[in-house]
């Protein structure tokens, strides 16, 4: 009898990821013909649609770089975690807490001139999400609580205390009875860059820039790596566990609130509950997409705009965007699925096959 | 405060409780199987879609429950598919799982939205104990989604806890290795535990389309997915502490509407902020604790096994 089986290959394929993510688009495309035939759609012209809306002309782009620029800042939150082998799957929650501190600043600061109002809206927003995410790295870096529960159980908290203080003291009175908070002033918008486009664009851009450089030339860099692969050799060099645990944490939720400061600042009129559409969940996505490295963060960000505003755009054809989420997780699954391959190859496992073979993960029957 | 409506309570609380019950208890098997499953929600909705389609097409309720039960299996089984054989980060499948589960939910109830129920669950008559007063009202004559809960909860402590079967299953959980060496494949009892997982998860949401609501809306799950996930900490991996806390969280999703008819003053907000909460307290407490006792979750949870790497 002999079935399949998985061997670790030598040598992973070189351009394994990008290959991976080709398949993983490619096996969502396919899916989604089936999706669509389903329903009662001609693929192709939806497909087109989804692309001339989404990067076919600079207005189009203008509108699919705004939405990379959440997806990137959560994604890199996702990374700077996973490059020390934590996870924070509470960016979505970050990016709430985030819009509320910017939110309060341009409560508070109504009158201040643009450039001031704008800055202090930002920095508010960081220090919110890193605060949020504060209790998960306390626990996390001096009891040892998992802080993937913690992170997301935080999610819900946060995303409750913003609908607690839009019906409560954040409402607007003029909204009458719909719990609607405030509208934001002129000063408080990011001004724009190109078409649609704002300014967020190029600070997204800039933080994933600086976090690239500060985890791939720096010492801290390599001491997250190290301290994220082997813990007793850190402490061993030295290193503290303890405070980096902590400060990575904490950066990873700052940056994720950052992302909620430029989507209120940059995309909206006031502060909302739906503000982060799953902004948080996706970032999770990318940044597995892009291996926990901030330079494939920015490319898989912007492709994943792309599918999103593409299926916002259907809808005035009668498709439900239900599609495109589709599509998100396809490309996940099918990338992943993929990029086993680059590190594995399957060959037919016949039962006698002595174990210490199979231990060793060599074969020397194949090539 | 009268009668009426401290029954209407109790009654609205062992609904929701068997609810999060049966999702909960799913993930409580996977994860006792070494697995993280953090597609609940995403399952959740696949189940209660599912089970209001089937039910519109054939006019039957039990049915229905089955094609729930079997989508919710489904899509539990392509986690397991991915972090089991093909060894992907769970929290990273199990998270796309439920984008994927909410995605492929809204696409295939589409045409589903605002139609009347094809099929409905109605509540159990147990005749001569339906009348007790009280107790009549708030045990015996619920849905019979929660007797299932009820039934589903001592099978998961019998099997996991008495059964050969079940030994197997939490040493998976526990130590991989040992298991694997002990002659039996962790990748069958971590497979099969997470489509099981996915089953019960797929039976809530049933819950939610063939009884409690009864319709089918996007977004019909409205995050009990994560209270599920949240509880199976809560109640340390166990079905009787699980049980407890499906009752308490199911009172605050019941009093959540009900706060303002007892003259209650307290946001409803923020009290349906008290499962996370209360979830975060227990995880820091067992952490505590676990430097003199050893922590009640599963030791393997979350690690993948391949057996070339041993």
């Amino acid at each position: 009898m002999s079935r399949p089986i998985l061997i670790r290959r030598e040598q992973v394929l070189r351009g394994g990821q990008p290959l991976a993510f080709g398949i993983g688009l490619m096996v969502a495309l396919v899916v989604g013909v089936f999706l669509l035939l389903g329903s009662g759609h001609d693929p192709l012209r939806i497909y087109e649609r989804m692309f001339e809306a989404s990067m076919g002309s600079p207005r189009a782009w203008s509108v699919t770089l705004n939405r990379a620029v959440p997806l990137g800042l959560a994604g890199l939150a996702v990374a700077v975690a996973g490059s020390m082998g934590l996870w924070n799957i509470g960016a979505e929650g970050q990016i709430m807490a985030g819009a509320m501190g910017a939110a309060w600043v341009a409560r508070v600061g109504g009158d201040w001139p643009a450039l001031i109002l704008i800055a202090a809206m930002l920095s508010a927003a960081i220090v919110g999400g890193g605060l949020l995410a504060l209790g998960p790295a306390v626990a996390r870096a001096h009891i040892g609580v998992n802080e993937i529960i913690t992170t997301l159980m935080l999610n819900e908290v946060a995303i409750r205390l913003l609908q607690w203080l839009i019906h409560g003291r954040w409402k607007d009175p003029d909204s009458q009875n719909f719990p609607l908070a405030s509208m934001l002033t002129d000063n408080a918008k990011l001004p724009t860059l190109f078409e649609r486009a704002h300014v967020g664009v190029v600070l997204a851009a800039l933080m994933i820039a600086i976090f690239g450089v500060a985890a791939s030339r720096t010492a801290w860099g390599y001491e997250l790596r190290v301290a994220g692969s082997a813990g007793a050799t850190a402490r061993y060099a030295g290193i503290s566990l303890e405070r980096k645990i902590l400060t990575v944490l904490v950066l990873s939720g700052g940056v994720a609130g950052f992302a909620g400061g430029i989507e209120l600042s940059g995309n909206s009129d006031r502060i909302t509950e739906n503000l982060s559409n799953g902004f948080g969940f996706a970032g999770i996505i990318v940044a597995a997409l892009a291996l926990m490295r901030p330079s494939g963060v920015a490319a898989v960000a912007v492709l994943f705009g792309a599918v999103q505003i593409g299926g916002q755009s259907i809808q005035t054809m009668g498709v439900s965007s239900s599609v495109s989420t589709v599509l998100q997780a396809l490309i996940l699954f099918g990338a992943i699925a993929a990029g086993v391959l680059s590190r594995y190859k399957v060959e037919m496992d016949v039962a006698d096959v002595q174990p210490s073979r199979l231990a060793s993960g060599k074969s020397d029957t194949t090539s | 405060m009268n009668e009426a409506s401290i029954i209407g309570l109790l009654e609205a609380t062992v609904s929701f409780g068997a609810l999060l019950y049966l999702a909960a208890l799913g993930e409580m098997i996977a994860e006792k199987a070494g697995i993280l499953n953090l597609g609940v929600e995403g399952m959740m909705a696949m189940g209660a879609v599912s089970g209001y389609v089937v039910a519109l097409q054939t006019q039957n309720p039990w049915v229905a429950l089955v094609a729930a039960v079997i989508a919710g299996a489904l899509l539990g089984s392509i986690h397991g598919f991915f972090t089991v054989v093909l060894g992907a980060e769970q929290v990273v499948s199990g998270l796309s799982l439920t984008i994927l589960g909410i995605g492929l939910a809204a696409y295939l109830g589409r045409g589903s939205v605002g139609r009347p129920p094809g099929a409905e669950l109605v509540p159990v008559d147990w005749g001569l104990l339906s009348d007790i007063p009280w107790a009549g009202p708030v045990l015996f004559t619920q849905s019979p989604f929660v007797y299932m809960a009820v039934i589903a909860g001592y099978l998961s402590w019998f099997i996991l806890w008495r059964t050969r079967l079940g030994l197997a299953v939490r040493a998976a959980g526990e130590s991989a290795s040992t298991t694997d060496a002990a002659g039996h494949s962790v990748a069958v009892i971590r497979m099969g535990a997470v489509a099981i997982g996915g089953g019960l998860a797929g039976a809530a949401g049933a819950y939610l389309t063939l009884s409690l609501t009864p319709q089918w809306q996007e977004g019909i799950v409205a995050g009990r997915g994560w209270i599920a996930v949240a509880l199976v900490i809560f109640g340390a991996w166990r079905p009787g502490r699980v049980a407890l806390g499906a009752i308490l969280f199911g009172l605050t999703l019941a009093l959540k509407t009900r706060l303002q008819t007892f003259g209650v003053d307290f946001s409803p907000i923020l009290l349906s902020m008290l499962p996370y909460v209360l979830t975060v307290g227990v995880l820091v407490a067992i952490s505590i604790r676990s430097r003199k006792r050893p922590s009640p979750a599963p030791a393997a949870l979350g690690i993948a096994y391949r057996r070339e790497e041993r």
